[in-house]
């Protein structure tokens, strides 16, 4: 992994179009603003972690559970 | 040919029925080939189903049945992965979590399975669309659907299962 050290307000530019800058140290907290071309898709690691989880549970469902929702959900 | 599946035992499919997912999914990178199944015993969900893990399987269900205005917009690079040229032509699938407590039921409209019907590709294109949830609840919205209207099954009351192949199991005399 490449580290780099900036200070508040300066940038990282990845690739040519994509470029992160320092917007706010508060604390143990840092906002970063991106500036990237509309196409990019920019998240939170969590996102990922969360879908990731989701996808997991869903997989353990056994194939009874979702006959006994459809009756459930009949009137 | 013939792929084993823990929930409904050995199932027959045509090559055709077979969706690949260059990338796989979101925590199962690994699993590559998935075909959607339609169980007849439920009115309600398709599985997608991995060929290549027998254990593996995600109830799935439309996201316009619990969410009729849902609107996904696909990056250049979605509709690159998966080749589509327009993005009407894609079905899109939400996948299911069903815990022990089904009213608890959620689905995900975030990073809903978007399938090339005509190329059977298929990819979980995570939405930069921040009002949408990872885990939607759903159970109430469903049963409004079947109150609505009660005599149509839910599968019949949407488009895009019809792409999903119908459950064919494999008796044993037949291998």
């Amino acid at each position: 992994m490449l580290v780099l050290t900036r200070k508040l307000g300066e940038s990282i530019a990845i690739d040519d179009h994509i470029k992160i800058r320092v917007v706010q140290i508060k604390g143990k907290q840092v906002r970063l603003g991106i500036e990237a071309p509309k196409d990019t898709k920019i998240h939170r690691e969590e996102v990922y972690v969360a879908i990731q989880e989701q996808n997991q549970q869903s997989a353990s469902v056994p194939a009874d559970k979702t006959r006994s929702v459809a009756k459930l959900l009949k009137p | 040919m013939i792929i084993s599946t823990s929930r409904f035992g050995q199932v027959e499919l045509k090559q055709e029925d077979v969706l690949t997912f260059p990338e796989g999914l979101l925590g199962f990178a690994d699993l590559r080939k998935f075909v959607l199944l339609d169980d007849p015993n439920d009115e309600i969900f398709a599985w997608l189903q991995s060929c290549e893990a027998p254990q593996i399987a995600f109830p799935v269900l439309e996201p316009e049945l619990f969410a009729p205005q849902y609107k996904a917009t696909l990056t250049k690079s979605d509709l690159e992965a998966l080749k589509l040229t327009a993005q009407d032509k894609a079905r899109y699938f939400s996948i299911v979590t069903i815990p022990d407590d089904p009213t608890l039921m959620t689905a995900n409209l975030k990073a809903p399975v978007v399938v090339n019907v005509a190329a059977r590709m298929a990819r979980q294109c995570v939405l930069q669309d921040n009002n949408l949830a990872i885990r939607e609840p759903i159970f109430t919205k469903l049963q409004q659907r079947v109150v609505q209207n009660p005599a149509v099954a839910i599968k019949n009351q949407s488009s895009g299962i019809d792409v999903a192949t119908k459950l064919h199991v494999v008796k044993d005399a037949e291998l």
